[in-house]
């Protein structure tokens, strides 16, 4: 699904030039679950909104489902992001003046969904994160598991082959980050390609495949099932 | 202490540029219209105040109906002042003005100019209207025959001095003895004359109070009840005018009976200090004000100050929201309820402060402007006036106040730990009172589109209309009563050059010019039921053809009929008026009043003309009736090509030789005509302006809001695009709750639009309809401009990069 070759992406300031990622190269097969993990600053969130196309890299090759894309225009990311891709972040990203319903909605909306098949597939996703009788509740009533389950729902409604994780359990407690885990493992189990960054080992043990990152580059990989 | 908060002040200010630079512009430019204009207003209101006994002042105007015309006088007849003042003791003194002869020419030297402002006067007029005198004595300056006064301009244009008393100057060829020189009268004067000559020159039919010609003006004795005065004048009718009116009208045995057949002749007085506001009658002096447009021109700086106010508020407001954060802090760190509401209001009033200080600059620079198109002579010294500028200093602090308080105390409010989580972002679209501000300044700006429109197209209306005359290319030569017995043969010179198509001599023309009224009967015998009056114009043989007029019945005056002398020719509404539905071959009576006493006339109709606009387009036509006669005041020259300038100067060279020393001034008929609308197009000019100016300031409003919007929102923006929202997704969802408002504004003013400009419409007879069109107009034109507004921001905003703002945690 997934396969980059030297990919560079440089950060420049007024004073300084950080080499975000130093020609990566790794490769995500369709269905696989991999975790990326790597000390703060080495890379990770970069990487990250390079594969779910929010951002463009500097030099490199980035072949998504066998096409060139790194040098796709803005228009054309977009597209193919917003059939193709889900994100889950750390701060859940809800909006705060939209329900529940309203949240999930957004991206069938984007898509160009009708009214009835939207409601359908927005009642089917909030079943499955078991957040469904939560449905008129605005973010702010929620939980933080329970806020980030709707972050899930939202990422997986469109039915994306790929879901981008950003520390998906970085502020929530254990008991929580597992629910979050679990649903993650049963929409990779389900056939979705996941690729998510964390720091927590045991969140990574979820997966079937760990990238080690230091300063933009991969060190080593853990093949784990 | 107060130091301590300004400096803050400064140092916030400061940090947010952008933001105070858009406030401050905005107030300084409400500001700036509001002082432009108070003075305006203040001037307006300051008419004829100056004169000491103002207050008890009065002028003896008359409404006068009869046979088929309708008279709105602001002349008497000559009896009128002095009868008043002998039978009633409340009229302390009388005096009149005597001006129906109209321009003079004065010599100097070996030339002879066109004096415009000259009038005849009582002795009496410096009793009533005493005037800085600078030499003579004004007290005794009219008693004998041949004097006159002059102004400080006169006397320094034909003496060089303003010591000019006891001089001759010579007036129609009349010697005149200088007996006294005054300062130019006021500006804020409804009349300005530059000779006064005495009224023992004029040569008039006197004891007549059936004519009406004298500006008279009484003054009436401390504590007299003015409205209560009025109720004599029925005395004067039944015992003085109804006596000669029996001469003309012997079947006539009292007012009431006059009354009775539809008639009228009434008399009211005027007070002084209301003639420049509200009179607006016939012969007045000078082009009076308006105290409709006051009104108008009150309500817009009202508004446009309210929607600088407004945005003042609006953005403070919106952005007090991004500085929760830093309220929460100060709160948590003990800074009290009062600290934070001082810090705010120090902060607004400090920019209301820099707004009125840049207002003034505006305003001080601008004010030459403004007094071209609202053709007035506002001093910029007055804006520092002692009765003008303390207003101007408070109002800043009263804006500032009302401006922090809001917000102070909104945000004043806030409970800490909320702020803190930085969880006020709903405030924003929800917020009723920034959305109704909103409304209201489109609401304004949408009217004021639409009264633009409508003005400009009731003047294109009066360009456009058929008028019953062709008014271009018609070059009128004025004052040409100077050429005497060469008149003809000037007229018959300048028809020889190329490019002149035809001239007539009549100083009768439907552009502002003679006028002359007089009455008639379709029977021997007049009484009130067959009387006509109406304006009688002398003209001559060649008149309807260079004045394009049509013939629809009868024919045109002819060298071919012996008999022309007493023929006339009536427009249709005489015609009408009269009850005839062919008048040709029907008979006119006139009396006719000179030395020998009084003489029966009887005149022939030999046409009738297609009725033409004679007056404004402001009023119904009248009856008319033109007479074959002899009067040069003007000769009008029909022309032809687009050469002009070579051909006025030929014609000048002929008037040169035939009239040497003679001024010679010409004027063009579409531009007299047009000059009759100066107050409308004034109107248009204001109009236009402050659209654009409300527009300006509602936009900077808007546009503040939307930035500071946008700013707030730029988490879900990146959020939404990331879920696939694209550019004009998001450009849409930004600017749908503006374009809402403003379609709510307009839905507002429409109705408020539509009844104003119909009221403004009711000032003519002859009108335009108000079309659906115009409406959407202008709401189309404040959708396009707020969008424009909006989306400027929106799309700066949905293109940012969604990866820089969600990093912002
Ligand atoms: N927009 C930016 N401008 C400049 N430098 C940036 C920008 N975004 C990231 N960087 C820099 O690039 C490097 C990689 O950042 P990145 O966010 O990918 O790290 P990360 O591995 O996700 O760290 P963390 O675990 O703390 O989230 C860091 O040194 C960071 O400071
Ligand atoms: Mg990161």
């Amino acid at each position: 699904m997934i396969k980059i070759t030297e990919l560079e992406k440089v950060y420049r300031t007024e004073e300084v030039e950080t080499i975000a990622l130093n020609k990566l190269t790794m490769e995500v097969k369709d269905g696989e679950f991999v975790a990326v993990m790597g000390p703060s600053g080495c890379g990770k969130s970069t990487l990250l909104n390079i594969l779910g196309l929010l951002d463009d890299p500097d030099n490199g090759s980035f072949m998504f489902n066998n096409i060139e894309v790194a040098h796709f225009n803005e228009r054309k990311r977009a597209d193919l992001r917003k059939h193709n891709i889900g994100f889950v972040f750390q701060s859940f990203n809800l909006i705060d003046e939209l329900t529940v319903f309203e949240n999930v909605e957004l991206p069938l909306i984007y898509t160009g969904v009708k009214a009835a098949e939207r409601k359908k597939r927005v009642e089917e996703v909030l079943d499955k994160v078991q957040i469904m009788h939560r449905r008129n509740h605005y973010p702010q009533q929620l939980s933080g598991g329970q806020q980030q389950r709707v972050a899930v729902a939202r990422a997986v409604v469109n039915h994306p082959k790929l879901i981008l994780a950003d520390e998906p359990t970085g502020n929530l407690d254990s008991h929580n980050g597992n629910e979050v885990m679990e649903l993650l493992t049963e929409l990779n189990e389900q056939g979705t390609t996941i690729v998510m960054v964390t720091h927590s080992e045991h969140d990574a043990r979820y997966s079937h495949r760990i990238i080690r990152m230091l300063d933009g580059q991969t060190v080593t990989e853990n093949v784990l099932v | 202490m107060f130091k301590n908060y300004f400096k803050i002040a400064i140092r916030n200010l400061w940090k947010s540029k952008g933001f105070t630079f858009i406030n401050i512009a905005g107030l300084a430019i409400g500001l700036s219209c509001f002082i432009l204009i108070a003075l305006y207003v203040v001037d307006e209101l300051s008419y004829d105040r100056f004169y000491p006994n103002a207050e008890r002042i009065y002028r003896v105007d008359a409404d006068i109906k009869f046979g088929g015309n309708q008279l709105n006088l602001c002349v008497s007849s000559d009896p009128m002042g002095p009868t008043l003042k002998k039978d009633y003791p409340q009229v302390e003194e009388y005096t009149r003005i005597y001006s129906s002869e109209g321009d003079k020419l004065v010599r100097k030297g070996n030339d002879y100019i066109n004096e415009e402002k000259i009038v005849y006067a009582d002795s009496t007029f410096f009793r009533i209207f005493p005037q800085t005198v600078l030499s003579g004595d004004a007290k005794t300056a009219l008693f004998e025959p041949n004097t006159v006064v002059l102004s400080e301009t006169a006397a320094k244009k034909y003496f060089s001095t303003t010591n000019a008393s006891g001089q001759t100057i010579e007036i129609d060829k009349k010697p005149f003895k200088v007996t006294a020189v005054i300062k130019d009268m006021p500006h804020n004067s409804h009349f300005h004359f530059d000779f006064i000559m005495s009224m023992k020159n004029v040569e008039y039919g006197w004891n007549n109070y059936l004519s009406h010609n004298f500006q008279t003006y009484i003054l009436l004795k401390p504590g007299t009840d003015y409205h209560a005065f009025e109720k004599n004048f029925q005395q004067v009718l039944d015992k003085y005018v109804l006596v000669q009116a029996k001469q003309y009208m012997p079947g006539l045995n009292s007012m009431a009976e006059f009354r009775k057949s539809g008639n009228y002749l009434d008399y009211f007085l005027m007070p002084l200090t209301k003639i420049h506001l509200y009179s607006n009658r016939f012969p007045e002096f000078e082009a009076n004000g308006n105290i409709q447009y006051v009104y108008i021109f009150s309500a817009v700086a009202l508004f446009i100050l309210l929607i600088a106010c407004i945005n003042f508020m609006n953005l403070s407001t919106a952005r007090s929201v991004n500085r929760a954060k830093e309220v929460g802090i100060r709160k948590v760190l003990g800074t009290g309820k009062k600290n934070l509401v001082a810090q705010f209001l120090s902060e607004s009033t400090l920019m209301a402060i820099i707004s009125l200080a840049l207002a003034v600059a505006i305003a001080y620079f601008t004010l030459p402007l403004f007094n071209k198109v609202a053709a007035k002579s506002l001093n910029s010294k007055s804006i520092f006036s002692s009765n003008f500028f303390p207003f101007l200093v408070a109002l800043p602090f009263v804006v500032g106040v009302l401006a922090g308080l809001y917000p102070a105390f909104f945000l004043s409010k806030f409970k800490p730990v909320v702020v803190l989580k930085g969880k006020i972002n709903a405030g924003f679209k929800k917020n009723i009172f920034r959305s109704g501000l909103v409304v209201f300044q489109f609401f304004t700006s949408i009217v004021l589109i639409i009264a633009t429109v409508v003005v400009f197209k009731q003047l294109q209306f009066i360009q456009t209309t058929n008028l019953g005359f062709n008014k271009s290319q018609v070059l009128m030569i004025q004052g040409a009563g100077a050429l005497e017995k060469n008149d003809a043969v000037f007229k018959n010179a300048v028809l020889e050059l190329p490019g002149v198509k035809s001239g007539t001599m009549s100083g009768y023309l439907p552009v502002t010019s003679s006028r002359s009224d007089n009455t008639y009967s379709k029977d021997a015998v007049m009484d009130p039921k067959n009387a006509l009056s109406m304006q009688s114009w002398v003209v001559d043989y060649d008149y309807i053809n260079t004045m394009d007029m049509q013939i629809v019945k009868g024919r045109n005056f002819s060298k071919n009929f012996g008999t022309d002398s007493t023929a006339v020719i009536l427009n249709e509404t005489a015609a009408r008026v009269l009850g005839y539905e062919d008048p040709v071959g029907k008979k006119l009576y006139q009396d006719y009043q000179d030395q020998n006493g009084t003489r029966k006339i009887v005149l022939n109709v030999i046409g009738v003309v297609k009725d033409f606009h004679f007056e404004s387009l402001r009023q119904n036509i009248f009856p008319l009736g033109l007479r074959l006669g002899h009067n040069n005041s003007i000769i009008s020259f029909k022309i032809s090509g687009t050469n002009v300038k070579p051909l006025i100067s030929q014609i000048q060279n002929k008037w040169k030789a035939l009239a040497p020393g003679m001024p010679f001034s010409y004027r063009f008929m579409d531009e007299a005509f047009t000059n009759m609308y100066r107050a409308e197009q004034r109107v248009e000019q204001v109009s236009i302006t402050f659209a654009i100016l409300a527009i300006l300031i509602a936009c900077l409003g808007l546009f503040g809001l939307v930035t500071y919007m946008a700013e707030q929102r730029t988490k879900e923006i990146g959020v939404r695009k990331v879920l696939g929202a694209t550019v004009p997704n998001l450009v849409a969802m930004l600017s749908k709750d503006f374009l809402k408002l403003v379609g709510i504004a307009s839905l507002i003013a429409f109705p408020v639009a539509w009844w104003a400009m119909h009221k403004w419409l009711q000032d003519f007879a002859y009108r335009i309809n108000i079309e659906w069109w115009v409406f959407l107009l202008a709401a189309f034109i404040a959708l396009f401009i707020a969008l424009l507004t909006v989306s400027v921001q929106a799309i700066k905003a949905a293109i940012a990069n969604p990866v820089k703002s969600l990093r912002t945690e």
